[in-house]
C-alpha cells in the first residue's frame, strides 16, 4: 500500500517539529491511534483501532523514529501484529519552511500487509489510506488551533 | 415392470437426504470426548520461524495441547505420488512437505502451518492460536511461475537454487518439429497465461482422527475423494502405522473437483494427535483457510506456435510452458502438466509433428494439483485458442479450418484406434459430427449475418469454438506406471447377493456429487433384472470396501463401473450353475433375462431370488460348488477412454464498457454410452459453469510479496446463476470399445471444452469490430476487454 500526501500547516517549522516529536500530540493527531507509550529513545508502543471494509480490529504495534533531522523530518517505522494480520510500514516525513507562518509537510511511504488484512482488506485499502491521510492533516490543523 | 434402467433419467436417490439437510458430512460427526484443532499459519509467503512462544496460549483454560514442528521432527512429510524426472535423467526434486514448520526453518507459502492448538472447543482453539507468539523473519517471495526462473529470484528451497522441480520434453524430437515449422506458410503464435484458480468445493476440508486404545486401531473420518488412497499414503509414507490398524471413512463429501484427492498434512496430524491425547481430534477448515491451503489448479505460462501450409493444413505444433507447482509437490501434481497435458496436444487434429517443452517450478504459493480436467483443460485451451486465432489471422472460417484438420471417424472396432504423436492411442472418435451438430444448433450462417449487423453498433457479437478430446477413465496401471505413477489405477468392486436376493454393492469409487448411488445401482439392477430398490451401494469406508483408487479423472463408471460388471458376470455364471442344477438341465440350455433363468424355448424358469436363497441354503445344490453368492473383482482398464465434443460460445461485448455478456453456450458432448442422461447433463452443466468461471470471473491475485489478495468470497469472483445463459446441450454416442459398459466418463468435459470457447468468442467479437488482439488475459474483466479495444 502506497501512502503519500502533502499539506501546508499554518505554523512555523519549529512548532510543527516540536509537535511531531511529542508523543501526546502524535497520539492525538495520528488517526485511529488511541495511545502512544514511550518505551525507549524514539521508540513507542502504539495502540490503534482500525476498520478497513470488512476487516476491523485493535492493533498494537511498535513505532520507531529513525533518521531524525531537526526541523527537517524523520522516518517513521511502524510494525504491528494482530489477529487479523500484520503491517510493516516505513514512512518518510519531510518538513519545508515556506515562510514564518507556514510549513509544508510531505510524507511518502509503503506499507506491507499480510494475513487476513492482505487477503480481504486489499480492495478498500487505497480508500482507507486516503481517508486516514485526510484525517491526519485535519487533526494536525485542529491541534495547531487549540494549542 | 421394466427392469431396463440403463439410459433412464432416474432421479438421484441420494438427493433426498441432501436436500432435506440430512447428509452426514465429516463436520456433522461428533464423537465422545472429541477435541478441536486450529492451526497457527504463516501470514507470510516466505519467512523464517525465529522462535515460538507457547506459554500464554498453553495457560488458557480449555487448551489441551499445542504441537509445533519441533514435536514432529521425526514424522515424515506428506509424499508425492508421481515421479517425473528431468530430461537429462536427474531425479525429480522432492523437498519434504513437513507437518508443521519447525523453528529455524522457513514457511514457504501464506498458510503454511507452524503449530496446531488442540482444545476442548473450536472457539478456545482459535482464541489460543492467537496467543501463540511466533517471531517471524520475513524473506523475499516469488509467486508467478515465470518469475521463479529469473536469475535473482528468491529461492523456495535452498537446496534447489534454480527453483526447478523438473523439466520435461515430450512428443516428436524438437528438430523434426523445427523442420516442419520451417516449411510453414503461416505460423500462429500465442503467448498466454492459463491462470491459477481455486477449486472451491462447497464443503471445506474436514477431518476427525480417533484412536481406540482397546483395539489399537485408528479411525480417520475425512472429506476425501479416495479413502483407501489416503490410508495407503498416510500409513505407509507418513505415520508408519500398519494399514490393518487404520480405518479411513469418507462419509458424505460436498464436492472436491480434484482438491480432495490429495493427502494433506492436517489429515495425518489429527490422526497422530488423537493417539498422543487418547481423544478424538477434529479439524474443519474455514473458507479463508481453504483459499490458502487447498491445492489450486492450472497456473501455466505458455508460448505456443502452430504452423500451417498454404492450404491451411496443420504442419506442426511447438510449445514452451512454465508450470507452477507451488511450494511443495502435492500428491498427483507432477502428472498434471506432463502426462495429463502433453499427451493431449494432438487434440482432434492430424498434426504430424508436436513438441512440448515444460519447466515445472517451485514458488512461494500453495501447491498446484489436479483441478477438474487436470492438464486437459490447459491442453484444450492452448489448442483451441490457436485454432480460432489461426483462422482469424489467415482469413479462414474457424469451423472449416477444423473440418479440414480433423482426424477422420474411427470406431475402434472395425477401424483401429488413432495413434497420436504424443503416446496415446485414442479409442474411438467421430469429431466432424459433433461440430456439425454444434453449428446446426448455433444456426451458424444466420449468426454471421447478425454479427455483421452488430459490428456497426456498440454491442458487438462474437462466436468462439472449442472442439476437445480428453483422456478419462484413468488409467491402465502398467501404462501410468511406466510414466512415473507410484500406484496402480484399477478399481475394485464386490457384489454381495444376500440370501433373500437383495444386493449390496461395495465400490472403491467414492461418490461426492457424481450420483453413484443412483447410476451404479441402475447398472446393477439392469444387469440383474431386479428392482433398483433391491440394490444398495456402499462406498467410502476402508473397513467394508476391499480397496479403491478413488474418484477423479472421470474414472468412476469407466473403471469402477466395469469392476462391478465383472462381479455381476461372476454372479450370473455361478447362479447359472445353481439354476441348471435346480431345473435339471444343462447350463447351456439356460438364458438369463428379467431376473430369472429360463430353459430356452420353455416356460420352465427359476428366479434370481430363489437362486440366491439356494446359494445360502444349499440343500439341493451342485456337487463341488461353494455356497454363497458374493464376488469381488478388480478391473484394470486396457486404455484410457477418450470423450470428445464441441463447445460453442456466443458473447456480446459492450464497446463502451468492455463488459462481456455470455449469450449462448452450446455443448455437444460424446461421452460414450450414457447410464443416466439427467446426471450426465448435470455434470456437463457444472463443468461448463466452472470453465466459464475461469474465462470470465475467477483467478487468484498474488501481490509482489506472495500474499493472496483475493482469498475470500468478497474478493474472489465465482460464477453465479445470473451470469450464465441457459445451456444448450446435446449428445452423440460413440461407445468406448474397450470397457464392458461402453462408457467414457463425463465429469470433466464441461470444464475442459468451455473456457477457450468463451475467450475465443470475445476475441472474435473484437476482430469483427476491427480490433485485432491476439490474447486477453483471463479472467476477461470489463477493464481488460476495454483495454484491448482502446
Amino acid at each position: 500500500m502506497q501512502l503519500s500526501g502533502t499539506h501546508v500547516l499554518n505554523a512555523p517549522v519549529g512548532r510543527v517539529w516540536t509537535m511531531l516529536m511529542d508523543p501526546v500530540t502524535l497520539a492525538r493527531i495520528v488517526p485511529a491511534v488511541s495511545s502512544l507509550e514511550q518505551i525507549d529513545d524514539n521508540q513507542y508502543k502504539a495502540l490503534a483501532e482500525i476498520k478497513m471494509g470488512p476487516v476491523s480490529g485493535s492493533f498494537s504495534g511498535n513505532l520507531s523514529l529513525l533518521n531524525i533531522r531537526e526541523n527537517e523530518g524523520y522516518s517513521l517505522h511502524v510494525k504491528q501484529t494482530s489477529k487479523i494480520g500484520n503491517a510493516d510500514a516505513l514512512i518518510n516525513i519531510a518538513l519545508k519552511s515556506l515562510d514564518n507562518d507556514q510549513t509544508e509537510l510531505t510524507f511518502d511511504g509503503d506499507a506491507r500487509l499480510s494475513g487476513l488484512l492482505a487477503r480481504t482488506g486489499q480492495r478498500v485499502i487505497s480508500g482507507v489510506a486516503n481517508t486516514l491521510t485526510k484525517q491526519f492533516f485535519a487533526n494536525f490543523d485542529e491541534a495547531l488551533i487549540h494549542e | 415392470m421394466s427392469n431396463k434402467f440403463i439410459g433412464q433419467s432416474i432421479k438421484r436417490r441420494e438427493d433426498k437426504r441432501f436436500i432435506t439437510g440430512k447428509g452426514r458430512y465429516t463436520d456433522d460427526i461428533v464423537l465422545p470426548g472429541m477435541l478441536h484443532a486450529h492451526f497457527v499459519r504463516s501470514p507470510y509467503a516466505h519467512a523464517r520461524v525465529s522462535s515460538i512462544d507457547l506459554d500464554e496460549a498453553k495457560a488458557m483454560p480449555g487448551v489441551i495441547a499445542i504441537y509445533t514442528g519441533d514435536d514432529l521432527a521425526d514424522v515424515n512429510g506428506v509424499p508425492c505420488g508421481w515421479q517425473v524426472n528431468f530430461r537429462d535423467g536427474e531425479a525429480m526434486r522432492e523437498p519434504k512437505h513437513p507437518m508443521l514448520i519447525p523453528t529455524g526453518s522457513t514457511a514457504k507459502h501464506v498458510g503454511d502451518a507452524v503449530a496446531v492448538v488442540i482444545a476442548e472447543t473450536k472457539d478456545i482453539a482459535i482464541d489460543a492460536a492467537e496467543l501463540v507468539m511466533v517471531e517471524w523473519e520475513e524473506l523475499p517471495a516469488v509467486a508467478a511461475p515465470a518469475d521463479a526462473l529469473l536469475p535473482d529470484a528468491p529461492k523456495v528451497h535452498e537446496q534447489f537454487p534454480d527453483n526447478k522441480a523438473f523439466d520435461w520434453t515430450f512428443g516428436n524430437p524438437i528438430e523434426e518439429v523445427d523442420a516442419a515449422m520451417e516449411k510453414a506458410a503461416h505460423i500462429t503464435e500465442l503467448e498466454f497465461v492459463n491462470q491459477r484458480v481455486v477449486p472451491n468445493a462447497m464443503e471445506p476440508r474436514a477431518y476427525i482422527g480417533s484412536y481406540d486404545e482397546t483395539f489399537d486401531k485408528y479411525t480417520l473420518y475425512t472429506s476425501t475423494q479416495n479413502p483407501h488412497l489416503i490410508r495407503l499414503l498416510m500409513c505407509a509414507f507418513v505415520l508408519g502405522i500398519p494399514e490393518h490398524k487404520v480405518r479411513v471413512v469418507g462419509p458424505d463429501v460436498g464436492g472436491g473437483f480434484g482438491s480432495k484427492i490429495y493427502h494433506y498434512t492436517e489429515e495425518a496430524l489429527v490422526t497422530w494427535s488423537s493417539k498422543q491425547l487418547g481423544q478424538p481430534v477434529k479439524w474443519t477448515s474455514d473458507r479463508s483457510e481453504a483459499f490458502l491451503t487447498d491445492a489450486h489448479g492450472r497456473d501455466h505460462a505458455t508460448k505456443a506456435e502452430m504452423g500451417f501450409d498454404a492450404d491451411g493444413n496443420i504442419l506442426g505444433l511447438r510449445i514452451k510452458t512454465v508450470a507452477n507447482m507451488g511450494a511443495y509437490l502435492s500428491t498427483f501434481a507432477p502428472a498434471v502438466p506432463t502426462y495429463l497435458h502433453g499427451t493431449l496436444l494432438q487434440g482432434l487434429y492430424t498434426t504430424p509433428k508436436i513438441n512440448i517443452d515444460m519447466t515445472c517450478v517451485f514458488t512461494h504459493t500453495v501447491a498446484v494439483d489436479a483441478y477438474r480436467g487436470a492438464g486437459r483443460p490447459e491442453a484444450t485451451y492452448l489448442l483451441e485458442r490457436l485454432m480460432d486465432l489461426a483462422a482469424l489471422e489467415m482469413g479462414r472460417d474457424p469451423a472449416e479450418l477444423r473440418f479440414q484438420n480433423f482426424i477422420p471417424p474411427f470406431d475402434g472396432v472395425e477401424q483401429p484406434g488413432y495413434q497420436t504423436q504424443v503416446a496415446l492411442q485414442y479409442d474411438s472418435g467421430n469429431y466432424e459430427a459433433v461440430l456439425k451438430r454444434g453449428l446446426e444448433m448455433l444456426a451458424y450462417d444466420d449468426f454471421r449475418k447478425e454479427q455483421a449487423e452488430a459490428a456497426k453498433t456498440n454491442k458487438i457479437l462474437g462466436v468462439g469454438f472449442s472442439t476437445y478430446v480428453e483422456a478419462c477413465g484413468i488409467a491402465p496401471s502398467a501404462v501410468v506406471g511406466s510414466l512415473g505413477a507410484r500406484a496402480g489405477l484399477f478399481e475394485s468392486a464386490q457384489v454381495r447377493v444376500q440370501p433373500t436376493g437383495k444386493v449390496s454393492v461395495f465400490t472403491g469409487s467414492h461418490s461426492h456429487g457424481q450420483g453413484h448411488e443412483t447410476t451404479f445401482v441402475q447398472v446393477v439392477a439392469d444387469k440383474l433384472g431386479i428392482p433398483m430398490d433391491d440394490v444398495d451401494l456402499v462406498h467410502g469406508d476402508s473397513d467394508t470396501i476391499a480397496f479403491g483408487m478413488g474418484t477423479y479423472g472421470s474414472r468412476s463408471l469407466a473403471v469402477g463401473g466395469s469392476a462391478i460388471v465383472k462381479s455381476i458376470d461372476k454372479i450370473l455364471e455361478k447362479g447359472g450353475k445353481i439354476a441348471a442344477h435346480k431345473l435339471e438341465c444343462a447350463e447351456g440350455d439356460l438364458e438369463y433375462a428379467e431376473g430369472k433363468w429360463t430353459v430356452k424355448g420353455t416356460d420352465k424358469s427359476i428366479s434370481f431370488g430363489d437362486v440366491a436363497l439356494t446359494a445360502y441354503v444349499p440343500h439341493i445344490y451342485p456337487a463341488g460348488l461353494e455356497p454363497g453368492l458374493d464376488f469381488s473383482s478388480f478391473y484394470d482398464p486396457a486404455n484410457f477412454t477418450y470423450p470428445f465434443g464441441c463447445h460453442i460460445a456466443v458473447v456480446e461485448v459492450d464497446k463502451e464498457t468492455g463488459k462481456v455478456t455470455l449469450k449462448r453456450m452450446i455443448a455437444v458432448d460424446d461421452v460414450g454410452n450414457v447410464i443416466n442422461p439427467m446426471i450426465v447433463d448435470g455434470q456437463i452443466h457444472g463443468g461448463l459453469a466452472q470453465g466459464i468461471g475461469q474465462a470470465l470471473f475467477e483467478g487468484t491475485i498474488y501481490d509482489e510479496n506472495g500474499q493472496l489478495t483475493n482469498g475470500s468470497y468478497m474478493d474472489y469472483c465465482m460464477p453465479r446463476a445470473d451470469d450464465l445463459p441457459m445451456f444448450e446441450t446435446d449428445r452423440q454416442v460413440t461407445p468406448c470399445p474397450h470397457n464392458p459398459l461402453g462408457v467414457k466418463g463425463a465429469g470433466e468435459a464441461g470444464a475442459i471444452g468451455s473456457t477457450p470457447a468463451v475467450v475465443n468468442a470475445v476475441i472474435d467479437a473484437l476482430w469483427s469490430a476491427g480490433h485485432k488482439p491476439k490474447d486477453i488475459l483471463m479472467p476477461l474483466t470489463s477493464e481488460r476487454v476495454w483495454q484491448a479495444m482502446n
